[in-house]
């Protein structure tokens, strides 16, 4: 059996070197195929892992612990105690890589005639700087330390503050149970963040200060967490909700900014029409080469059968080349796509005009990032893959109804 | 800052009044309440479901536009300053020596940690225009008589509530209690006075509270200590660089 399987297969190999163009020409339509269906998707699937990624990284973290009801209200009558046991807890659940502590709250930034509201961020600036990268944001003046008198803020702020490095700004805000917050705190750090929305507003200082500052002495609005495993993040949050005091609460990024899920969501829908569309032209394409492929060689399969070849041979030998293409095609494809798209991964595309200023209005940084998961790959090889074997039924059906004397003769094979 | 008591007491003292006598009750009671210039001593209770906080304050007002509000209580606050002139906010602030303006995208935040925003310090007199009024029948509140009038806002009217119900008494024109509904008929806010005291020779509720039904366990109530009428005061007393200056 498997040596007669061979045979078949030797058979169909030599039957495709026989006509090297034919060949070549059918295994490129399925390269382009793969190659066209993988770009899209890697892009699609790019830039929604990026959109992902930024604002996790940026603000929510995968996971967040909160006093119950904190996200809706905002209000440090919410903020949660930060101590040992909490940390200890959080510290020992698995895939937890990072725990990033932040007392975050409004108030006003004055600085002589100019007053502006701002999101004001007590953090730990190690951690903060592990997970958002924010030392990177830093164009001049030094990084917050745990004993920072100062704060950092946001180029753009300064800039409407008209305030420097060395230049002190007055935060006023209402702290834990009311009390009036208030202070002169010195700038001693300017970040640019490619968001507007973020440089024009943000404001942090070290969390011991925003503590004492906010009169919300050892507490913490959020205990921000980052995970090694994206696809264990729900696991993880229900495991986590069932250990801790039922006065906290754990939120994952999707509930926390439902936006950019529905941003994704349909983004995947109209993703799936453009999809659909690329498919059936592919499909057409590969159909058309199969077509030719078949008329071509009526004379060769009239022959043959006339010869007495059996059908089913004849059959099965027809779809281990149409496979042989096909699998070729799609690896060729795959091939190709990845340095392209390797490269774009480490060297995304900025993006530039009307589409740039749409990606900042939401509050990204305009490039197009592209994603190199496996996965994008072998699913786009995977469907192209089964659309070649779908449309190489009309050559198989072709061979069913040949007739070899009209086949012979030149009058089309089927009369 | 009397004003801020019974900050929602809105009235409308239109001249085309669509009933007569509900306008002349309500007038009749705004004057006795607010007089024109006063000077008042008010404990103010914040109750969370967490915690509570109380904060004393002297205040001085020449109704509607200025008041002055001076913290005297609790001590990491005292000194703290809100001058309200027309429809802009300012804060005194002792421990950086500075004078912040609100500004209008604040306005909606919690005045001193309390259920009323600086927006409520400033809005009444400009929704007072923005009402008709009528009266919808009697009632009696803690023992006292009293007319129950309906607020309706006028269908120009950029207002926040949908409806408001006064009672105010029919013998000495207290207002005793108010019911805030939204535009949907909902009940969003009661304020309720009580313990009246004889102050500067008018009979005023010396008790206020207010709760907002929208955050259980939340509410602002206000104890006046001392509050005289028609002090000596001129506008020019709530300018910027005096607010330094009151004690």
């Amino acid at each position: 059996m498997i040596t007669t399987m061979k045979y078949y297969l030797t058979f169909a190999w030599r039957n495709l070197w026989r006509n090297k163009k034919r060949t070549l020409l059918s295994t490129t339509s399925v390269l382009f195929a793969v190659f066209f269906a993988t770009a899209f998707r890697s892009t699609q699937s790019g830039q929604h892992d990026y959109f992902i990624q930024m604002s996790v990284s940026t603000y929510t973290g995968y996971l967040q612990v909160q006093g119950k009801g904190y996200w809706d209200e905002r209000s440090f009558d919410f903020s949660i105690e930060q101590n040992d046991a909490l940390i200890s807890l959080l510290a020992h659940t698995p895939h937890v890589t990072l725990i990033n502590p932040r007392l975050e709250s409004v108030a006003l930034i004055s600085h002589e005639l100019e007053t502006r509201i701002s999101p004001v961020i007590g953090i730990d600036p190690d951690s903060e700087n592990e997970m958002s990268g924010l030392r990177k944001r830093l164009v001049e003046g030094s990084y917050l330390t745990d004993s920072s008198r100062g704060v950092m803020i946001a180029e753009g702020l300064a800039e409407r503050l008209h305030v420097g490095i060395g230049d002190s700004i007055i935060l006023y805000g209402q702290g834990y149970q009311g009390v009036t917050a208030a202070e002169l705190l010195p700038v001693e750090g300017i970040l640019r963040f490619p968001i507007p929305k973020m440089n024009n507003a943000m404001v942090y200082l070290p969390l011991a200060k925003a503590q004492s500052l906010f009169n919300a002495y050892n507490r913490v609005t959020g205990m921000v967490l980052m995970i090694d495993d994206m696809e264990k993040m729900k696991s993880i949050q229900s495991d986590l909700s069932a250990r801790l005091d039922t006065n906290l609460v754990v939120m994952n990024w999707e509930e926390m900014s439902p936006e950019i899920v529905q941003v994704i969501q349909s983004d995947v829908a109209g993703e799936l029409i453009i999809m659909f569309i690329l498919y059936t032209v592919i499909g057409f394409g590969v159909f058309g080469t199969v077509m030719m492929m078949a008329i071509e060689r009526t004379r060769e399969f009239g022959l043959l059968i006339a010869l007495g070849m059996k059908r089913a041979r004849l059959l099965l030998i027809t779809t281990i080349e149409a496979m042989l293409v096909s699998i070729i095609g799609a690896l060729a494809g795959s091939v190709v796509a990845f340095p392209l798209l390797f490269y774009l991964n480490h060297n995304p595309i900025h993006l530039t005009g009307d589409a740039a200023k749409a990606m900042l209005a939401y509050g990204y940084e305009p490039i197009l990032p592209v994603s190199i998961e496996p996965g994008v790959f072998l699913s786009q090889t995977i469907a192209v893959f089964l659309i070649t074997i779908i449309v190489s039924i009309y050559p198989l059906l072709f061979i069913r109804k040949i007739q070899p004397v009209s086949a012979l003769q030149g009058r089309g094979g089927v009369k | 800052m009397q004003r801020l008591i019974f900050l929602c007491f809105l009235v409308s003292i239109t001249t085309k009044a669509y009933a007569q006598d509900a306008k002349e009750i309500l007038q009749h009671a705004i004057d006795l309440m607010y007089g024109k210039k006063t000077y008042s001593v008010i404990t103010m209770t914040i109750t969370k479901p967490t915690w509570s906080r109380t904060v004393s304050m002297k205040t001085w007002s020449i109704e509607p536009d200025y008041s002055i509000v001076y913290i005297t209580e609790p001590a990491r606050d005292k000194g703290s300053v809100t001058l309200k002139r027309k429809n802009e906010v300012w804060n005194w602030l002792p421990s950086v020596q500075k004078t912040i303006k609100i500004p209008p995208s604040m306005m909606l935040a919690s005045w001193m940690g309390s259920d009323f925003t600086n927006d409520d310090l400033v809005r009444q007199s400009s929704i007072m225009n923005d009402y008709s009024h009528k009266l919808i029948g009697e009632d009696t509140i803690e023992g006292y008589r009293c007319y129950k009038i309906e607020l309706l806002p006028k269908p120009e009217a950029g207002v926040v509530w949908g409806r408001i119900i006064i009672w105010i008494s029919k013998k000495e024109y207290m207002q005793l209690k108010e019911e805030f509904y939204d535009e949907d008929g909902i009940l969003v806010r009661t304020m309720t006075g009580s313990n009246p005291k004889m102050f500067d020779g008018h009979l005023l509720p010396s008790y206020s509270e207010m709760v907002p039904h929208n955050k259980p366990g939340n509410k602002t109530s206000f104890e006046t200590k001392e509050l005289d009428f028609d002090i000596n005061i001129s506008p020019e007393f709530f300018s910027i660089q005096n607010m330094g200056r009151v004690k």
